[in-house]
């Protein structure tokens, strides 16, 4: 079951191109949703700005090396390990959701494009890390969902009161359970349920993608430029930060 | 000099939420980072601030003496036990403050939680819980009732 194309067995009632136009779209979606976000946000300027003032502030020049050096660090410890949550259950759990839907994202474009035909061997790794990274989302997102989220467990709200913020969580996880549920009741035979899971899976994923204005998803591409940001300030010394102290009073 | 929280280093953590004591640290519904929902109800203990393992709750000063252009940064450092402060003026100026917050190695304290649950008979004295040996020492001060003025007792 979790070594065959799931996409393969759909072409019983969707045909290859559908499903590859539809991935274009949501690449689409989700394009014009960041630079909609970032319009309303003025990210872009706010950025600018940042990034000026840094320069105007700055008590140490830097080189290009040294700048090179500070994005390794960016992309080594807050991009690929999520270094910048302090909780660790947080990161944890982030680090699942993140690498889950890299491997999920990932394999579905390739089995998409790659083995659209249903007589075309997929190979096994595939769709085993398709599932891996189902999973991984499953087990990270629920965990964040009904533990981890700040306004239920610090915030005291309750766990099924729903936030504009829950967008993009709760639809990443529809869209992950259900493409989960299709997968088995495919493999089970029953295309009526399979059509039904499916049709869930696509109204999920829709949502999941096409939501990018108003959900959390954007923040994929910004965060790593604060993290830069925050860096960078500290190495030319333009941080509006105090200096660490000398001083330690732990005795 | 209320506080506010800057919503790009924010990471959602809670902390500030857990420690106001005015409780007015709350999560945006939005974004799911923290903000200070009634500043006018600010105590200005700056718990949230010290508490912030991202620094990014600072300090809006008043107008009178910190007025645009300003800037109120702390630097919390637990293994050091010290707390930081930089003041950044209109003018340009800056000053820096460096205090301890306290002595002995961060989270070597017992937390009332830790403690045994008090005996019913403890709630008739006039000490709290554990006293007092959580002060370490073997008796609280107090007048005895031929210390007080005449007719208080």
């Amino acid at each position: 079951m979790f070594t065959s194309n799931p996409f393969a067995d759909l072409t019983v009632f969707l045909p290859p191109i559908a499903m590859q136009v539809y991935i274009v779209l949501m690449i689409v979606a989700v394009a014009v949703g960041t630079v909609l976000d970032m319009l309303h946000k003025s990210s872009g300027k706010f950025f600018a700005r940042q990034m000026e003032k840094s320069k105007a502030a700055a008590t140490r020049e830097l080189s290009g090396a040294d700048i090179a050096s500070l994005a390794v660090k960016t992309i080594a410890i807050e991009i690929a390990t999520s270094g910048e949550f302090c909780n660790p259950q947080r990161r944890i759990s982030h680090i699942l959701m993140f690498y889950g839907f890299l491997f999920y994202l990932t394999t579905t474009i390739v089995m998409i494009f790659g083995y659209p035909a249903a007589a075309m061997p997929v190979p096994v790794v595939f769709p085993i890390l398709w599932n891996i990274g189902i999973l991984m989302i499953l087990i990270g997102g629920y965990w964040f969902f009904f533990f981890l989220r700040v306004n239920v467990a610090q915030d005291g709200q309750p766990i099924f009161r729903l936030v504009l913020a829950d967008l993009f969580i709760v639809t990443l996880l529809g869209s992950v359970t259900f493409a989960f549920i299709w997968e088995i009741v495919q493999t089970a035979g029953n295309l009526t349920a399979t059509k039904i899971a499916f049709g869930l899976y696509i109204i999920f994923t829709t949502l999941l993608f096409g939501s990018v204005r108003w959900s959390k998803l954007a923040h994929m591409f910004y965060k790593p430029v604060v993290a830069f940001q925050r860096r960078l300030e500290e190495a030319n010394g333009s941080s509006s930060l105090p200096m660490p102290s000398t001083r330690n009073e732990v005795r | 000099m209320p506080t506010f929280v800057y919503m790009s280093s924010c990471d959602g953590c809670g902390e500030c939420v857990d420690i106001c004591p005015s409780d007015i640290m709350h999560i945006d519904p939005t974004t799911r980072r923290a903000f200070n929902s009634e500043p006018n109800f600010c105590w200005e203990c700056y718990a949230c601030v010290k508490a912030c393992p991202q620094n990014a709750i600072d300090v809006r000063g008043y107008a009178e003496f910190a007025p645009l252009g300003h800037s109120v940064r702390v630097l919390r450092e637990e293994g050091k036990g010290t707390i930081s402060w930089k003041i950044k003026f209109r003018d340009g100026r800056e000053k820096n403050f460096v205090s301890p917050i306290r002595t002995t190695p961060w989270g070597s304290i017992k937390s009332p939680s830790d403690y045994e649950a008090p005996m019913p008979d403890a709630f008739k004295t006039q000490e709290l819980a554990h006293e007092p040996e959580s002060l370490n020492i073997d008796k609280l001060p107090a007048l005895a009732p031929d210390n007080l003025k005449h007719r208080v007792v």
